[in-house]
């Protein structure tokens, strides 16, 4: 049994223990299943709240399937990324802090296989959380909409986990460097919302920004193909989820862990 | 044998140097205290053998050759051992074993032998959360044996424990001495001076004293009159007796005042005399041999 399969045990158990490994996928299972049902009782929730005013008529479009399950994910882009952040913002940081972290480097662990170990407890509960809550928001898609392909399914959900791979190798990243929890999230939350705006802002020069991967997986579902520049996106994603976890590493090893 | 040996150890902190080049040696066997007063640098150097902090610069030597990570002979007790309170205590063991590489059925085994050991065999399923302070030093000294290290070292292990905890931790770690070598820090010192073969002394990130406790107290000892007042009020009089050729040192504190001779027949006499003739109000008068708190309280000081 290697070091890193012991503490990425350790990881998961600690998830289940702490009801984690419930809470976040049903939070994702919400989020996703409040969009098609949301979209299909429109009229109903208007009527509802008042109604609109008499002689007021306004033409609700019935959205398609790809249009419904492309606001799901725009919602995980929001609130599951901040849910993600928020739950994965101590994850080194208060170990360190309460000396935990010592106890477990005191023993001839590898500086890689604690990270290691870490980054794929993230990972673990994101793609399940993810791919629970997506499953349900398709379910109800197709129940409620018009039904969408499962390849489409398939593919946009792995795209759009590599997104949130990014998003939780960030914040593994700040939450090695950085002290506070608290200010772990906000530094994770604002680096995401630059990239995303500035990419979005001058898109045509930043093709191979990861934050564009969300865009690609919308053009997915409505098109049902790939664009050019996915390639390079993705590529670029890639790379810098390897970097981040090397710098995350080479920090943490010459970090002083027992404070 | 030796077992360790450090040579010019130093750790800077931004411009401070917290240990400032110190160079020991261990001998394989042996019980070492670590002493010095709080900010000596004693921590920084348990956790600098114990690979949990850099070296700025200097070199260990474990067994005779040059190691980068000594980690896997080394079992460590930080001085506030952190646990994941949702495991229960074997849990937490194996967990721990396991790390060091011991293999599933050894660490099961071990555990239970090591459970049974620091008396945590009946609370061995109980969520470390739930466990008291003394619970959680034995948990961390099991946990610190668990891979039957060759160099155990302890950082204050009995500093936050009431006397009855202290008591059964320092019992264990007599036991432990038998097997393993140990090397702990405290500033209790009359517990180093009772389990400990050899001291070392730390000052301001400097090792001013180093050897074998008998033969420190030998080289350090100085005959000292020890006198005890019923009250605070004869201050005047020992400042006085200060300017005597025959008196070294004078140290007070409250209504003890500890005075060191350099001719004890000599002052002796003199001194009783002027408590006679002044009528001071003693309570005691001793003569005594210096301790190993006086010894540190000199090298302190100076």
């Amino acid at each position: 049994m290697t070091q890193w399969s012991v503490l990425y045990r350790k990881e998961i158990s600690e998830m289940i223990r702490n009801f984690k490994i419930i809470w976040i996928p049903l939070v994702f299972i919400l989020l996703g299943v409040m969009q098609p049902v949301s979209s299909y009782y429109m009229p109903e929730i208007l009527d509802n709240f008042g109604g609109l005013p008499e002689g007021a008529v306004i033409d609700i479009p019935v959205p398609t399937g790809a249009e419904v399950l492309i606001g799901v994910l725009s919602n995980y882009g929001m609130l599951g990324v901040l849910i993600l952040v928020l739950s994965a913002m101590g994850v080194v940081s208060a170990e360190r802090q309460n000396g935990a972290a010592g106890m477990v480097m005191s023993k001839p662990v590898p500086h890689s296989s604690y990270i290691l170990s870490k980054w794929a407890g993230l990972v673990t509960i994101t793609v399940l959380s993810l791919f629970i809550g997506y499953a349900a928001s398709w379910y109800y898609t197709n129940l409620l909409f018009e039904p969408v392909a499962p390849e489409l399914i398939f593919q946009s959900f792995a795209i759009y986990s590599v997104w949130l791979i990014f998003v939780l190798t960030l914040t593994l990243f700040f939450s090695t460097v950085m002290k506070g929890t608290g200010s772990v999230a906000f530094i994770t939350i604002l680096v995401v919302a630059v990239i995303s705006t500035v990419t979005s802002i001058i898109e045509n020069k930043l093709k191979w920004s990861p934050s564009t991967l969300t865009g690609h997986t919308g053009y997915l579902l409505q098109s049902g193909e790939l664009q050019s520049s996915f390639l390079p996106a993705f590529l670029t994603t890639v790379a810098l989820i390897f970097l981040f976890l090397i710098f995350t590493i080479q920090i943490f090893k010459h970090k002083e862990i027992l404070e | 044998m030796e077992l360790l040996s450090v040579t010019d150890l130093v750790k800077k902190f931004g411009d401070t140097n917290a240990v400032n080049g110190i160079t020991f040696n261990i001998e394989e066997g042996r019980c070492v205290s670590l002493l010095g007063s709080n900010g000596a640098g004693k921590t920084t150097a348990l956790k600098m053998l114990s690979g949990l902090l850099e070296p700025t610069s200097g070199s260990i030597y474990f067994q005779g050759t040059k190691q980068r990570d000594i980690r896997k002979y080394i079992g460590y007790l930080p001085q506030y051992p952190a646990f994941f309170n949702w495991m229960s205590g074997k849990e937490f063991l194996i967990f721990a074993a396991e790390l060091a590489k011991v293999n599933r059925k050894e660490a099961e085994k071990r555990s239970e032998e090591l459970l049974e050991r620091v008396g945590l065999l009946d609370a061995r399923k109980r969520k470390i959360g739930g466990y008291s302070g003394g619970m959680k030093q034995r948990l961390g000294l099991a946990q610190a044996l668990i891979h039957r290290p060759k160099l155990l070292i302890l950082d204050e292990p009995v500093s936050a424990l009431d006397p009855l905890g202290r008591r059964e931790v320092l019992d264990m770690m007599r036991e432990i001495k038998q097997e393993t070598t140990i090397l702990f820090s405290t500033h209790v010192l009359h517990d180093a001076q009772e389990i400990s073969d050899d001291i070392l002394i730390m000052n301001n990130g400097e090792i001013a004293i180093s050897g074998e406790l008998e033969t420190v107290m030998e080289q350090y000892r100085k005959p000292i009159i020890r006198i005890e007042f019923e009250s605070a009020e004869s201050l005047e009089w020992l400042n006085r007796i200060e300017i005597y050729s025959f008196v070294s040192v004078v140290n007070i504190q409250g209504n003890v005042a500890s005075i060191e001779l350099t001719d004890m027949e000599y002052g002796r006499q003199i001194l009783l005399e002027e408590i006679v003739n002044q009528r001071l109000p003693i309570r005691k008068f001793e003569l005594v041999q210096t301790t190993l708190e006086d010894l540190f309280m000199e090298v302190v000081k100076a």
